[in-house]
């Protein structure tokens, strides 16, 4: 019951914390989202259906991963930089309260995104989405995973370089990962490359829920996220526990 | 005692030895001072008592239980103001101050009840309900001070708990901590604002370099320099060779100063002798006053880092 009880008052603490950022970073990360949506056909007038389905639950998956890679990791680098870590560390708080509270907070930023882009993306290409229950899951395991990999990065990694590393995947995740466009694309050994990477599984996870009929549901990608989620989850709690 | 640290060692992997076998032992109802330069090892000291770092060698123990082995039990056993600001922006005072004393364990009706007095003995009534991003320094370093002490641990741990306080307040705080051992815990204290120190604390060590080079009563501390009185000699900027103490006692340059310790017999014969240095110049002028624990922690450490305030003073009068 302590743990339960802990978990609310942390969960109570990171919003709060946030609140003066929170409305900013949801409009942002939804924007995300949006502009790709609208943006796309701006860029490429003539789109065939494929990529138009791709275009709309590509979206969403890029909204996930740009906040659990990019925003997450350098505001928690921040953390790390002004003591915020080390003073709840010194809590008599469950590591593991501590962490789940604050990937709560982060679901809570990510998911209006995910559901205000499907939506618009359904609206701007008039799709009539075949949504699975199955996205419920799925959305959730992609926006956790990505939280767990980029706690990681700022865990491990020096503030200096969480930013320079979540800029790099940036650019990564738009230009060079298979969200919004299938993975046979890419050159062969970037192929190879994403392969084992979650990104990947990350949109096949998310298309193969939001647009069932257009796209097969990979189970492999799910099991693939659920080894970088413990990975990430596992790291993360192991830099937390430890006592320099 | 209820904490008793043994031998405790911390060797960082640069190689720099922060604790070199500390041993003290604090019970239930004192307040103890960590006295030491920046650097000195202080708050490396309170991070391994609160888990936070592990020790390379050496014991810290509660109650006769090993906080070594059991971090979770020493964040529960201890509470801990850290030296840093307390990161609490977004958060009103009164947020802050209910949600950690529930963090540690205590129901929310006691919380709220122990943090309107805390609010109220420390006078932060009218900042409990602003966001803490728009609140001072000073004011945020109090109310970090109340998260630590409105679910107190068997053993409250403050880091600098005065920085950027303001003067009036300070005093408040004191009673405070004053009010905390009171009720049964072992406060300990990390300043390096000794005259303070001399004034909250019931004993305290000094650390230097990762040791203790002294540990007692602020009185039995000031016995040992075998001093009663102090004398304060503001030397001539061009004095190239520092007066000889006919006393035989402690003499310590602090910037153009010297301090000199005189028996208390000796109060006529150190006025004479200041009198004749400043008739052949090289004394401007002198001060004749009780022995402090400052001039202890000056004999002991030396000055560097010591009385910065008087040292900009002299500075000042210089210039001018």
């Amino acid at each position: 019951m302590q743990a339960l009880r802990n978990y609310q008052l942390l969960v109570t603490w990171q919003a709060l914390r946030k609140k003066n950022y929170l409305p900013l970073m949801m409009a942002v990360q939804t924007l995300f989202s949006l502009g790709i949506v609208l943006g796309y056909p701006l860029l490429f007038p003539t789109l065939d259906r494929t990529s138009i389905y791709l275009i709309a639950t590509g979206a969403p998956a890029i909204s996930m991963v740009s906040v659990g890679l990019v925003a997450l990791p350098q505001t928690v680098g921040e953390q790390k930089t002004e003591g915020s870590l080390a003073y709840m560390r010194s809590l008599p708080v469950a590591r593991l309260s501590y962490l789940v509270a604050d990937l709560t907070v982060w679901l809570m930023i990510v998911i209006p995104g995910v559901i205000l882009g499907v939506f618009v993306g359904a609206w701007r290409f008039g799709l009539d989405l075949q949504i699975s229950p199955l996205v419920v899951p799925a959305v959730l395991m992609v926006a956790l995973t990505s939280t767990c990999v980029g706690y990681a990065i700022a865990s491990l990694l020096p503030y200096m370089l969480t930013v320079i590393i979540t800029q790099a995947i940036v650019v990564f995740v738009f230009m060079f990962s298979p969200l919004t466009f299938l993975p046979d694309k890419l050159p062969g050994w970037l192929e190879t490359i994403h392969q084992m990477l979650p990104i990947q599984a990350m949109g096949e996870v998310t298309r193969g829920t939001l647009a069932p009929n257009e796209f097969g549901l990979p189970l492999g990608a799910f099991l693939t996220l659920a080894i970088w989620c413990v990975l990430g989850f596992g790291v993360t709690y192991a830099a937390m526990s430890r006592r320099g | 005692m209820l904490l008793e640290i043994e031998k405790l060692t911390k060797v960082y992997r640069t190689g720099a030895r922060a604790n070199d076998a500390i041993s003290l032992a604090i019970g239930e109802g004192e307040v103890f001072g960590l006295l030491g330069h920046n650097g000195a090892g202080k708050t490396t000291l309170v991070n391994q008592v609160v888990g936070l770092l592990k020790p390379t060698f050496g014991s810290i123990r509660i109650d006769g239980r090993d906080m070594v082995a059991n971090p979770g039990l020493a964040r529960r056993l201890c509470s801990f103001q850290a030296q840093a600001q307390v990161p609490i922006d977004g958060l009103t005072p009164r947020q802050a101050i209910d949600l950690i004393g529930q963090l540690r364990g205590a129901p929310r009706v006691d919380v709220e009840h122990r943090r309107e007095r805390l609010v109220d003995a420390l006078e932060l009534g009218e900042w409990q309900d602003v966001d803490a991003a728009r609140l001072s320094g000073g004011v945020k370093r109090l109310v970090a001070f109340a998260m630590a002490a409105v679910t107190p641990g068997r053993v409250v741990m403050l880091d600098e708990p005065t920085n950027d306080v303001d003067p009036v307040r300070r005093r408040l705080l004191w009673r405070q901590v004053r009010t905390l051992a009171d009720h049964g815990a072992a406060v300990l204290l990390v300043t390096h604002n000794v005259i303070e120190a001399e004034r909250s604390v019931d004993r305290l060590a000094i650390l230097d370099e990762g040791r203790v080079i002294a540990e007692g009563t602020p009185a039995a501390l000031k016995a040992r320099l075998g001093a009663a009185l102090r004398l304060e000699l503001v030397l001539d900027p061009d004095v190239l060779e520092l007066p000889a103490s006919p006393f035989g006692l402690s003499a310590v340059p602090v910037g153009n100063r010297l301090m000199v310790g005189i028996p208390t017999n000796g109060a006529g014969q150190a006025v004479a002798w200041a009198e004749s240095l400043k008739a052949a110049g090289s004394v401007e002028e002198f001060t004749l006053g009780p022995a402090t624990l400052e001039d202890v922690y000056v004999a002991l450490v030396g000055d560097a880092g010591a009385r910065p305030a008087q040292a900009e003073e002299v500075f000042d009068a210089s210039a001018a």
